[in-house]
């Protein structure tokens, strides 16, 4: 598709609102829109989860393979995590191979779940050096407007932490729930209108610079950050970005766990 | 197991999840399900779930694409990596290319690309969960889709399939009466004309026994037809 004419409009009209720490929604600097969160709604997946944040909407779905293990790790699965970002997702998608976008949205929220260590992938081996679950998920948008890497990766860990490992499909006993032991929520900041705010729209991306990504567990450890697109930020910056991460944090882990009966 | 190896419906001519050999299963319409699209449409059929999103009419691009007197209809059938009981490697395969260059076919019956010279209309069906019959639900709810994002056509089109299980011509095939069925024939019909724009089949029907599925899924089409207009005239059906 043609590249997007950046509108100098909506850039110059993004920088007076922020003048007057406004956004083009009438949110607050750290706002997030609404967000809607469902577990286990599709059939045929082992573990799913629909994430809804304003217009931004995606599912995540878990499904399991056997595999060989690793030479150097006999004794260990797998997990794979990959983002799909189809055209259905918005008129700026085009069909064709994974983009260098999508990739790094993948990647990205790939290492928040697997750094985080959640996944204990020695309890993921069947037979040592013979045969290991491959853990897959894949993240897939249907309706991109904006902050795609938050809502995947909130529907990645829900979809993850209601996963039931399908022993019995592959005649290996019955199904056991699949051990997620962490919850690591990932939270994005964009420059819009020369400072940071929390997730923003498709049009505040658009008319946005540089963003970063932070992935925090439950003690506030760090699990993976990312800085995207051009641009530079001050040490200051990242400290209040860290601050408002662990806020924000830990009132979605909260909505994650409120679907679970509290664990 | 090979096929009538599994009995799959009773003396009694009722089917494993209890239809009778005409009934289709539930079916819900919800329209506007992708905010960011001009026309979108989710439609679960079973437990079948599908979602397509319209974008356009809009600029056809790069320019050797372009049709001087028309618009060019873009189709793209996707199944979700998650959405079979195997996970399917993402990207395009032989038979999704097959399904989206009939079900375009389909729909360029009935949209008035003709109005629209030189643009292009892009329609992605998205299989989100997959029980049997996708192709039949998400070239409905393409016909939906286009519908709710204004774009003039002349009909919707309606896609059922009806089949042959144990030697028997039933209707609106679920999973395992298609994996272990005799016979598919599944048939796009445009629910204002009774014409069709869309047909395929595969297995062994004697000629009564086509006309049989044929007349199910003209029945059905009709009635499915119904909740399609109901659909687009209130926003939804069965939600």
């Amino acid at each position: 598709m043609s590249i997007p004419l950046v509108p100098q409009l909506l850039r110059s009209h993004l920088i007076e609102l922020a003048e007057n720490d406004q956004r083009l929604d009438g949110r607050g600097q750290w706002d997030g829109r609404d967000v809607q969160l469902e577990v286990g709604i599709l059939g045929n997946a082992e573990g799913s989860a629909k994430v809804r944040m304003g217009d931004t909407i995606v599912y995540a779905g878990v499904k399991f393979q056997t595999m060989t293990p690793y030479s150097d790790r006999p004794n260990q699965g797998g997990l794979m995590c990959s983002a799909e970002l189809r055209p259905v997702a918005g008129r700026q998608h085009e069909p064709g191979p994974p983009s260098p976008e999508s990739i790094e949205l993948g990647r990205v929220v790939d290492r928040g779940i697997r750094e985080s260590g959640c996944i204990d992938t020695e309890a993921l081996c069947i037979i040592p050096g013979e045969k290991a679950w491959q853990v897959i998920l894949d993240l897939y948008a249907i309706s991109d407007d904006g902050n795609l890497f938050d809502a995947f990766a909130l529907a990645g860990i829900a979809a993850l932490r209601n996963s039931v490992i399908p022993l019995a499909k592959f005649e290996l006993g019955e199904d056991i729930p699949l051990d997620v032991s962490k919850t690591p929520i990932m939270c994005s900041y964009h420059r819009v209108g020369g400072r940071y705010v929390y997730d923003a729209s498709g049009r505040e991306e658009l008319g946005g610079d540089e963003r970063i990504h932070i992935t925090l567990g439950a003690d506030a450890h760090v699990h993976s950050l990312q800085k995207g697109l051009k641009g530079t930020f001050t040490a200051g910056e990242f400290a209040e970005l860290m601050k408002q991460a662990r806020t924000k944090g830990d009132e979605l882990r909260d909505l994650v766990h409120s679907l679970e009966g509290g664990n | 197991m090979g096929y009538g190896d599994v009995q799959m419906i009773d003396e009694n001519g009722i089917r494993v999840d209890g239809r009778k050999a005409g009934d289709v299963r539930p079916i819900s319409i919800e329209l506007g399900v992708v905010p960011v699209a001009d026309g979108s449409c989710r439609m679960t059929w079973g437990t079948n779930e599908v979602i397509v999103a319209v974008y356009g009419p809009m600029e056809a691009h790069p320019r050797k694409i372009q049709r001087q007197d028309r618009a060019v209809l873009d189709v793209r059938y996707n199944m979700a990596p998650f959405s079979t009981s195997d996970r399917i490697r993402p990207g395009f395969n032989r038979r999704s290319r097959e399904i989206s260059k009939v079900t375009s076919d389909a729909l360029e019956s009935v949209v008035l690309l003709e109005l629209y010279p030189r643009s292009k209309i892009r329609v992605e069906i998205e299989i989100i969960c997959a029980e049997a019959g996708t192709r039949c639900v998400g070239l409905t709810a393409a016909s939906v889709a286009l519908a709710d994002a204004g774009i003039p056509m002349t009909d919707l089109v309606v896609s059922v399939a009806s089949g042959k299980i144990n030697g028997v011509v039933v209707c609106d095939l679920n999973k395992s009466e298609d994996n272990y069925g005799e016979a598919d024939l599944p048939m796009g019909i445009l629910p204002n004309s009774g014409e069709l724009s869309f047909l395929q089949m595969d297995g062994d029907l004697s000629q009564e026994e086509f006309q049989e599925a044929w007349d199910y899924n003209m029945e059905a089409a009709m009635v499915i037809g119904g909740y399609c207009a109901e659909a687009l005239k209130n926003g939804g059906y069965n939600l």
